[in-house]
């Protein structure tokens, strides 16, 4: 299923049209024009679009087709490059309606894999986190194992987040997972990102304490329920 | 053929025991960087992988090995397959020719004949073999794709 494919059977029920919006965001993404995308975000927001859903059906689509289009030699690695800075900066933008008004005593550690150069994901997940009061430390792309296992041990978190983009950096995760339950056995540890987008939950089966997660709204449900 | 016969057929693939796996992995910068010169002293080599490449490719060779080493740690045929796929579809996006594939993967398997011990060879050597002979349905399946690809047409 195609990012575009996809996006249409997300939004099949909803009155908003989302993918005419990513289309124009992708437009003005890809064209480097940062004012046009703090308009088209604020516009989106104006129509009571949530932030939730700004991240999973404009900004994770938008970016799924950049992602695309360099894997088809239409865009360059620069092209690519801006486009996720744009977002990031965005992000950075929304920072103050991030912040929850609330605080729970529950922590969340967020990351790439190591190797894993593609951030936003889980800084989407982050975001979400905090947005529901929990304390999230968000450590961004390839982080080393040896070095997560280390921050685990002195923040004790709740819930680890780990997030894989490209598929050749599943193994990596499973590896992550492996070594993070031989330290913390009872650490419940999300998976998600890109790279779980093509059915690899078989991955995990066998494993305890892990759970795959694929978009935003599985998330928040998470979140609620935890 | 499709993608679930490529995914049918790497599930016969047996797991590779711990000692080969390690042994591989002991030997992965070095059989990186020996792919590398093998590549670059290669006269033909921009009509193999395209202009201003290098770089790529030698990416593609770091990758692979470490790409590699998990998957001999832990084996999944769903993830060697989509991977394989998706590394297809993009070098041969950005101009990588299908020699490139079966020159690699023939060169791989000459450097692990000759740097990894004579179990490693027996343990690892299926999974290069499966490589190799599936390059025509890797190809095909990837052309699928990149030619049903409709993104901002």
């Amino acid at each position: 299923m195609t990012a575009q494919q996809e996006l249409s059977s997300n939004t099949k029920d909803d009155s908003v049209d989302f993918s005419i919006m990513k289309d124009e965001f992708l437009h003005a993404l890809l064209n480097g024009k940062n004012k046009q995308c703090t308009i088209l975000m604020q516009s989106y927001l104006d129509k009571k679009i949530s932030i939730q859903q700004l991240y999973e059906n404009i900004f994770k689509f938008a970016l799924y087709d950049v992602g695309e289009l360099w894997e088809y030699n239409k865009i360059s690695v620069a092209t690519e490059h801006m486009a996720s800075a744009i977002v990031e900066t965005l992000m950075n933008q929304l920072y103050p309606k991030i912040v929850s008004n609330f605080t729970e005593e529950k922590t969340v550690i967020t990351s790439c894999v190591k190797n894993e150069m593609h951030q936003i994901g889980i800084r989407m997940i982050s975001d979400i986190f905090e947005m529901n009061g929990w304390n999230a430390l968000y450590l961004g792309s390839d982080t080393p194992d040896h070095e997560l296992i280390r921050f685990v041990k002195e923040q004790k978190p709740n819930v680890f987040a780990i997030s894989a983009s490209l598929s050749f950096n599943i193994p990596n995760v499973v590896s992550l997972v492996d070594e993070i339950h031989k330290h913390f056995p009872d650490l419940l540890i999300l998976v998600g990102g890109q790279a779980f987008n093509h059915g690899f939950e078989n991955i995990f089966k066998n494993r305890k304490n892990v759970i795959i997660k694929s978009d935003i709204k599985s998330i928040e449900l998470f979140i609620k329920n935890y | 053929m499709t993608k679930e016969y490529l995914i049918e057929n790497a599930k016969n693939l047996s797991p590779v025991n711990e000692a080969a796996a390690k042994d591989y992995e002991n030997n992965e910068d070095k059989l990186v960087d020996k792919m590398n010169s093998i590549m670059l002293a290669k006269e033909d080599i921009i009509s193999i992988i395209g202009v201003n490449n290098i770089d790529m490719m030698k990416d593609n060779h770091a990758n692979h090995a470490r790409f590699m080493v998990s998957v001999f740690k832990d084996y999944n045929a769903d993830v060697l397959v989509e991977t394989i796929l998706w590394v297809f579809r993009a070098y041969r996006s950005h101009g990588f020719t299908t020699n490139y594939w079966a020159t690699q993967i023939n060169n791989w398997m000459k450097l692990i004949n000759e740097d990894l011990n004579e179990e490693t060879v027996k343990e690892i050597l299926p999974y290069y073999n499966f490589m190799l002979v599936n390059i025509p349905i890797f190809v095909k399946v990837s052309n699928e794709k990149l030619e049903s690809s409709d993104i901002l047409h």
